[in-house]
C-alpha cells in the first residue's frame, strides 16, 4: 500500500508538469503579439498609460521575452508560491480575488454534491432491486429525460417561473445576501444564504443527480448478478441484509471515483450557472475575466482547476484502493 | 462476417422502440438542417408570370431582386416554402409576437420568424456535432490504437498524456481557448475536438489491448502482416462498435457545449442563428414572451434527449447484457 501511494506521487510530477505546461503554451501560443492582444480588449484598461505599464508588468510575470522553457519554468516557480499577478480589472493581487471567490464556489458544489448522493444512491438502489417495476421504467424515463435537460435553459425558466415578479415571487434572482440583511444576525444572513441558493443548487443538481442515480442503478445491477449475491441468497440471508451489506458494499466502489470525475464537470457548470444567478463565485470571477481578457485571472483559474482535478484523481485512486483489496494487491497501474 | 455483426446489432437495436423513435428524430433534424434554406426562405421556389417561369429559391433573378414576392401585387403562380420567412429577415411592425397564424412560434425583438431562425439554428448544432465528433473520434482513434496497439513505454507516455487533458475541466479550457482566439464556428469545432478526445482513445486503447493477445491477431502477425495492416484491417473493426456508441452520447454533449457556449456569447456569431444564442438574446423578454426562451430550450432539450436515447439502444444492441449506462 505503501508502494502504490509513493508511486501514484512520484507519477503525480510529470503530469502536474504537463498540466501547467500547456496552460503556459495556450499563452505563448495565442495568435499575435501578447500587447496586441491586449489592445482588443475591454473594460477598465482601455486607457493608455496605466494599461502600458500593467502589459510590461504581464509579460514580465509570463516570460514572455525569454526563451521558451525558461519562461516556462519562472512562471511556475512564481506559480507555486501563489504569485498569480495582478488582476487587470480591480488591480488586486489574483491571490486575493481567488480566494474570495473559491469559498462560494467550494460551499456551492458541496451542497449539491450531498444532496446529489442523497438522493441518486437509493434511487439508483430501488430500481435496480426492482428492475422491471412500474417504479423501476418510470424513474429511469424521469432520468432520462433529467439527464437531457440543457441547465441554462432550467435556471432561466426557474427564474422566470419562481423568480421574477411575473409569475411567483419564491426565490431572489441573484446574488448571495439581500440587501437588508447586512445589519441582520448570523442566523438570518444563514437562512437568508441558504435561500438564495436555492434555485442555483436546484439547477446544479438535477442533471448530475440523473447521471448519478443511472449509474447506481448500472452498477447494483452488475453487482446483483454475481455469484457471491446468489450465495448469499441461497445462505437464507434476508433480502434486506443481502442488497444492503453484500451488494449495496460493493457497487460502492465506482461512486467513490466518481466523485473526483463529477468535480470538473461541476466547476463548468458554475460558469453557467454562476453567471446567470449572478453569484460571486469562481465560475462567475472566471466568466468576466475571459469576457473582460483579464489574461492573469484566467491563467490562474485554468491551472488551479486543473490541479485540483488531478488532486481529485489521485484521492480517489487512493480510496479506491482503500475500499477495493483487489487493487492494492495487484498495485498495477 | 462483419455485415453479420452490424446486421445482428440492428436487429437487437430495432427491438427498442424509444431508440428508434430517438434515431427517427435524429433523422429528422439532419433533414430539416440539410432543407433549412428550403423550409424557410421568403422567396418562392417557383414564380410563374406572364409566361415566365422563375425559380427565385435557386436563382438571383436581376429583375426580381429586392422584390417582396409575397406580396399580393406579384401576380402569378407562386410556390413558396413551408415557413415564409428567412432567418435574417426582420419586420419591425411585429416585434415580439406570440405564436400565431401570420408567425407559427412568434417573433423576436426584431420581428425576425422564430420558426425560421429554429429551422436555420439547427444546422449549427447538428452540424457542430457531427464535425467536432469526427475530429476528436479520429484524434482518439489514432492515440488510442497507437498506445493500445505498441504498449510498452509508448503506452506509458501516451496514457500519461491522455490523464493531463483529462485534468483540464473541458468547458473551462474551451472558453479560455475561445477567449485567447476569438470565437467562430470553425474554433468551436477544433476547440472541442482537441478537448474532447480523452475518452474515445480510452475506450479504443482497452480494445486493442484486449484484442492484440487473440490468435487471428498473433496468426495475422505470423504469417508476416504489417502493424498498419493488421491495426487497420483486423483489430479497429472489432473495437469499433463501443467508439460508436460513446460517439453518439458524444454528439448529445457537444451539441450541449456548443448551445452553452452560444448562450453564454462565445459560440457562433450573428446574424447566423444558433439555439443557444437565441435563448441567450431572449433573456432581456423573458418575463413576457416566453416563446423565446421555452422553444429553443426545448428543441437543444429534445435534440440531446434523441441522441441519448440512439446512443443507449446502440449500447444495449451491441451489449444485451449492458444494463444501462
Amino acid at each position: 500500500m505503501k508502494k502504490y501511494i509513493v508511486k501514484r506521487l512520484f507519477l503525480l510530477v510529470p503530469t502536474l508538469l504537463g498540466i501547467t505546461f500547456i496552460t503556459y503554451l495556450m499563452i505563448r501560443l495565442a495568435p499575435g503579439d501578447y500587447t496586441k492582444l491586449q489592445l482588443g480588449m475591454e473594460g477598465a484598461l482601455k486607457s493608455g498609460s496605466i494599461s502600458k505599464e500593467i502589459l510590461e508588468q504581464e509579460k514580465k510575470l509570463y516570460g514572455l521575452d525569454k526563451p521558451i522553457v525558461v519562461g516556462y519554468a519562472e512562471w511556475l516557480w512564481k506559480f507555486a508560491r501563489l504569485d498569480f499577478g495582478t488582476s487587470r480589472k480591480d488591480g488586486r493581487p489574483v491571490a486575493q480575488r481567488i480566494a474570495d471567490a473559491l469559498p462560494i464556489t467550494l460551499t456551492l458544489n458541496i451542497i449539491t454534491m450531498i444532496i446529489i448522493y442523497i438522493i441518486s444512491i437509493p434511487m439508483g438502489i430501488i430500481s435496480a432491486v426492482k428492475k422491471g417495476s412500474l417504479y423501476d421504467r418510470f424513474s429511469s424515463l424521469l432520468l432520462f429525460v433529467l439527464y437531457s435537460l440543457p441547465h441554462f435553459w432550467i435556471a432561466l425558466l426557474l427564474l422566470l417561473y419562481l423568480g421574477s415578479g411575473e409569475y411567483l415571487n419564491l426565490f431572489p434572482l441573484g446574488g448571495i445576501h439581500s440587501d437588508w440583511a447586512g445589519g441582520a444576525g448570523p442566523l438570518v444572513r444563514f437562512l437568508d444564504f441558504c435561500w438564495h441558493l436555492v434555485l442555483p443548487v436546484i439547477t446544479l443538481t438535477y442533471a448530475e443527480f440523473a447521471f448519478l442515480a443511472r449509474y447506481t442503478r448500472a452498477n447494483m445491477l452488475e453487482v446483483i448478478n454475481q455469484q457471491y449475491i446468489m450465495t448469499a441468497r441461497a445462505k437464507g440471508l434476508s433480502e434486506k441484509k443481502v442488497v444492503f451489506v453484500h451488494a449495496f458494499r460493493n457497487s460502492l466502489i465506482p461512486l467513490v471515483t466518481l466523485m473526483a470525475t463529477l468535480l470538473p464537470g461541476l466547476l463548468g457548470g458554475t460558469v453557467i450557472v454562476e453567471s446567470i444567478f449572478s453569484i460571486p463565485g469562481i465560475g462567475m470571477l472566471s466568466f468576466e475575466a475571459i469576457l473582460s481578457r483579464d489574461i492573469p485571472v484566467i491563467m490562474a483559474i485554468t491551472t488551479i482547476a486543473a490541479v485540483l482535478t488531478l488532486l481529485g484523481i489521485l484521492l480517489a485512486d487512493l480510496m479506491y484502493s482503500l475500499v477495493d483489496p483487489r487493487i492494492r494487491l495487484e498495485a498495477k497501474l | 462476417m462483419r455485415r453479420g455483426y452490424w446486421s445482428g446489432v440492428w436487429r437487437e437495436f430495432r427491438k427498442n422502440r424509444l431508440a428508434v423513435a430517438g434515431l427517427g428524430v435524429v433523422l429528422a433534424l439532419i433533414a430539416v438542417a440539410v432543407l433549412a434554406p428550403l423550409l424557410a426562405n421568403n422567396r418562392p421556389y417557383c414564380y410563374v408570370t406572364e409566361g415566365k417561369v422563375y425559380f427565385p429559391i435557386f436563382y438571383d433573378y436581376q429583375e426580381l431582386r429586392d422584390k417582396d414576392l409575397r406580396k399580393d401585387e406579384f401576380r402569378g403562380f407562386k410556390i413558396f416554402p413551408p415557413v415564409r420567412y428567412s432567418y435574417s429577415e426582420y419586420d419591425l411592425n411585429s416585434i415580439v409576437t406570440g405564436p400565431g397564424r401570420r408567425h407559427l412560434l412568434g417573433t423576436d425583438e426584431q420581428g425576425r420568424d422564430l420558426l425560421a431562425r429554429m429551422i436555420h439554428g439547427s444546422r449549427v448544432s447538428i452540424f457542430i456535432g457531427f464535425i467536432a465528433v469526427s475530429i476528436y473520434v479520429a484524434i482518439g482513434i489514432f492515440i488510442g490504437s497507437i498506445a493500445g496497439y505498441y504498449g510498452g513505454w509508448i503506452d506509458i507516455v501516451i496514457s500519461r498524456f491522455i490523464e493531463i487533458v483529462m485534468c483540464f475541466p473541458t468547458f473551462f479550457l474551451i472558453l479560455t481557448i475561445l477567449a485567447l482566439w476569438g470565437p467562430s464556428l470553425l474554433s468551436v469545432m477544433v476547440v472541442i475536438g482537441i478537448t474532447s478526445w480523452t475518452g474515445i482513445a480510452r475506450i479504443v486503447r482497452g480494445e486493442f489491448l484486449k484484442l492484440r493477445e487473440t490468435d487471428f491477431v498473433v496468426a495475422s502477425r505470423a504469417v508476416g502482416a504489417r502493424d498498419l495492416w493488421i491495426i487497420l484491417r483486423h483489430i479497429l473493426p472489432n473495437a469499433l462498435a463501443p467508439v460508436l456508441v460513446s460517439a453518439t452520447f458524444g454528439i448529445a454533449s457537444t451539441i450541449l457545449i456548443e448551445s452553452s457556449l452560444s448562450f453564454l456569447g462565445f459560440g457562433v456569431q450573428p446574424p447566423t442563428p444558433s439555439w443557444g444564442d437565441i435563448l441567450s438574446q431572449s433573456r432581456d423578454f423573458m418575463d413576457f414572451a416566453w416563446w423565446l426562451t421555452f422553444i429553443p430550450g426545448f428543441a437543444i432539450f429534445i435534440t440531446i434527449t434523441a441522441y441519448n436515447l440512439v446512443g443507449e439502444g446502440l449500447q444495449e444492441a451491441i451489449d444485451p447484457k449492458s444494463p444501462g449506462r
